[in-house]
């Protein structure tokens, strides 16, 4: 479970890039977040992955602050940054390893973990060699990969689909629906908006850094009193703030 | 319509972010712009103090105009060996060859654009260098204006020849450089066969020019009226030249001189441009590409090797992994650990009077009395090569745009601190290590004095990691678009040296001056340096800790 209460974060004195956000995921939900460019998904994501610390609200993950207890909500985060370009010149194996050292996975976990997310995403051919070799798709698999390799409660995704093939795409939608569906949160951010009406359990639509909704499509539907297809929604939403 | 190559060096140079004052606390800047403002006059006024030292005895027999053509060849010869490092880099390894690339731009634009920006950065080190030595023999010969015109315009030249012959080097290297899928290794081996080349050329030019016979040096001597200038062969003509038109300034030969100068590099740049045309593309096409094996381990064999380790040791063997992996990374920081015995002995190996200097000084060494000594010299060669290596002081600008993985890292900024501490322990160590192996061979120092270095060598490396890691932390320079920005334009690692200088002298002064032997110097040593490491680590510790937080991935 995630919870933002009246966070606010400002960039350089005066642009404000998250304003008093209010948001509760709960658990076994794969939560939608969407928002045109620069609306305040990235940093919104930052600040509740401990990558950037909010001005002032709280963020609590699994119940506890991510100001008290940084270490803890981070070992219980997996996170999938939007741009998968990182660690280079390291062998995939050699990454996969660095990540399950980094959040404490025992030898037979991390066995057992690499069997079965090589398997699922058609890696094992690749693993021994360095990821400046991989194309951006298979790099994007690589990062979802080290992250899941602890097995994590809450995924936090930022854009995880981007440059991943059809087959790929699928795979992972699967993997987020049996993650919710055991009682766990997946929180993923979004410009495509087929997947969210598809994958999403509920969705949140931001910009210039306020939540303008937050609810199923269903409610969405209703709050609009027709039944449009998510795009229109979202563009007269936020043409409106215009 | 403007020059294409014109627009695009300005843009280039637009992009790139300078020393690295960008994202910096108003406080670091002032304080930066106060130490430069008293570390370059001052260096400047060091070099004019030290040409009136050379000009009065060269004034006595007619040739003071030596100081000139040996002010702008010493400035080309730094200008040409840097220069490798900078024009392979910007050349080939910058992101943004990628972005150009696919425009419909001609090779030669491109490689015109990109000397020009090299050539900028060129000018500050030029500027220090010769605008004393200019300056100072202008006003002591009382020039005219004509003098202090050639000189502007022959600064703005000065950089041409050298970076031209270094991009000459650098582009026929890197085109048979750029052959297959093991081209990070083969980077690695052109970037050394680059640096290696470039110093042998300087060292057989500086003993050729040690080979004038005495009856012609003689003769040229009695002539006087700086009739030496001529005479000294140089790698860069344009040197001599120089220091011609300068000379005569206020003659037509002067104004022949200097129009063969602008002549020259002007046929120099085009040539360079014309060569560009024919192989850059063959070299940096497909240079980002990494091939790979593809060997299909399948499912069974994937986790060969996967084994639970503790998180400093992983993560310190990643940090090492990227040092050695990363091309610019291995050339700047890592192999000038290991190179340093081999630049510093090379002027000893190569000319024959000095070799007895090497005996001389083995002579001196093995003296009961110079324990204290050697122990000071180790330990300032320790403090200046770790500060040089900037591997700590570059610790957190080489994570760069991607420092934001390390913050959501389950793993606390202290234990990732250390982690970075001793990656840059470990390789500056290398280089004691190598330091005392070639004091032992060489220099015949006896061993239980290397033993003793090597027991207490690493405290003063440990000093220079932790306070080159703060300085990092305080001011890191994250926004770089290729490696090389990352460890050689970032004033971190200046500062770094400048600290590590500061500290050899005053380790090796009190030494010499007081006499002091092993017995004294030892604990004073290893106590002022173990105190100060205790003292910083702390500051690492809490201050520092605290200061990785704030920084905004």
């Amino acid at each position: 479970m995630i919870e933002l209460l009246n966070v606010n974060k400002t960039f350089n004195g005066n642009v404000k890039a998250v304003d008093n956000l209010n948001l509760v995921i709960p658990n076994g939900e794969i939560f939608g977040f969407l928002g045109p460019n620069g609306a305040g998904k990235t940093t919104t994501i930052k600040i509740i992955t401990g990558i950037l610390n909010a001005d002032s609200g709280s963020v609590r993950v699994n119940g506890i602050d991510i100001k008290e207890e940084p270490l803890a909500v981070k070992r219980s985060i997996g996170f999938v940054p939007d741009t998968p370009n990182m660690f280079l010149r390291l062998k995939g194996i050699e990454y996969l390893n660095f990540m399950a050292d980094m959040y404490d996975v025992s030898t037979a976990d991390r066995k057992e973990r690499l069997q079965y997310l090589a398997e699922r995403f058609g890696m094992a051919d690749v693993l021994h060699d360095k990821i400046q070799s991989y194309s951006h798709g298979m790099r994007q698999k690589i990062v979802i990969m080290g992250v899941l390799i602890h097995n994590p409660s809450v995924w936090i995704m930022d854009e995880p689909m981007t440059g991943l093939d059809p087959r790929s795409s699928f795979i992972l939608k699967e993997m987020m629906r049996e993650h919710a569906d055991q009682g766990n949160t997946v929180f993923f951010s979004t410009h495509v908006l087929d997947v969210a009406e598809k994958v999403c359990d509920r969705v949140a639509i931001i910009d210039k850094g306020r939540i303008l909704f937050n609810g199923t499509i269903e409610e969405m539907k209703e709050h609009f009193n027709r039944n449009e297809s998510l795009e229109k929604m979202f563009l007269e939403l936020t043409d409106s703030e215009k | 319509m403007k020059n294409k190559t014109l627009n695009l060096a300005m843009i280039l140079l637009k992009n790139g972010s300078g020393l690295g004052f960008k994202g910096s606390s108003t406080a670091t800047k002032v304080m930066m712009i106060v130490l430069f403002a008293i570390a370059i006059p001052s260096m400047m006024g060091g070099v004019g103090a030290f040409t009136m030292f050379l000009m009065e005895p060269l004034m006595v027999i007619g040739q003071q105009g030596l100081v000139l053509t040996w002010g702008i060849g010493i400035t080309s010869a730094a200008i040409f060996v840097f220069g490798i490092f900078y024009i392979i880099s910007t050349f080939y390894f910058s992101s943004d060859v990628e972005y150009l690339l696919p425009l419909p731009l001609k090779p030669r634009q491109i490689v015109g654009a990109k000397f020009l920006v090299v050539t900028v950065f060129e000018y500050i080190f030029a500027a220090m260098i010769f605008i004393p030595i200019w300056i100072t023999y202008g006003i002591r010969i009382s020039m005219g204006p004509l003098y202090y015109l050639y000189g502007l315009v022959l600064l703005i030249l000065m950089p041409i020849v050298p970076l031209a012959l270094a991009s000459l080097l650098s582009m026929i290297i890197m085109r048979f450089t750029n052959l297959n899928r093991y081209k990070d290794a083969f980077k690695i081996i052109g970037g050394l066969f680059a640096m290696f080349l470039g110093l042998g050329i300087n060292m057989m030019m500086q003993s050729m020019s040690m080979n004038l016979s005495p009856e012609k040096l003689s003769e040229l001597l009695q002539q006087g009226q700086n009739s030496l200038i001529g005479a000294l062969p140089s790698i860069f003509p344009t040197a001599g030249w120089a220091g011609q038109a300068l000379v005569h300034s206020g003659s037509l030969k002067g104004l022949m001189y200097f129009a063969v100068c602008i002549g020259f590099s002007a046929a120099v740049f085009a040539g360079l441009l014309a060569l560009g045309q024919l192989i850059y593309l063959k070299g940096v096409v497909g240079l980002s590409e990494t091939g790979s094996r593809r060997r299909g381990h399948g499912l069974e064999e994937i986790d060969k090797g996967v084994e639970k380790g503790s998180v400093i040791t992983t993560y310190t063997l990643v940090e090492l992994k990227l040092l050695f992996r990363t091309p610019i990374y291995f050339l700047n920081c890592v192999i000038i650990n290991f190179l340093w015995p081999v630049f510093l002995l090379f002027p000893f190996l190569v000319r024959n009077e000095e070799v007895d200097m090497l005996a001389e000084i083995s002579k001196a060494i093995n003296q009961s009395d110079a324990g204290g000594i050697i122990l000071a010299v180790f330990f300032a060669l320790a403090l200046f090569v770790s500060g040089s290596n900037g591997i700590a002081a570059s610790a957190i600008s080489r994570e760069g745009q991607e420092l934001y993985v390390k913050k959501y890292l389950p793993v606390s900024y202290k234990d990732q601190l250390i982690a970075k501490l001793l990656s840059a322990l470990t390789l500056s160590y290398v280089a004691i290590v190598t330091m005392v192996i070639v004091g032992i061979v060489l220099f015949k120092i006896p061993v239980t004095t290397g033993v003793l270095v090597l027991l207490t060598g690493w405290l003063p490396v440990l000093f220079m990691c932790l306070s080159g890691l703060l300085i990092d932390l305080y001011n890191p320079k994250l926004d770089w678009d290729n490696e090389q920005k990352a460890v050689k334009q970032n004033i971190n690692v200046l500062y770094s040296i400048i600290i590590g200088m500061g500290l050899a002298a005053a380790s090796i002064i009190p030494v010499v001056a007081f006499k002091w032997s092993i017995t004294v110097t030892l604990p004073i040593l290893c106590g002022a340096f173990l105190a100060l490491d205790l003292m910083l680590y702390n500051v690492l510790k809490t201050v520092g800790v605290r200061r990785f937080g704030n920084i905004d991935g």
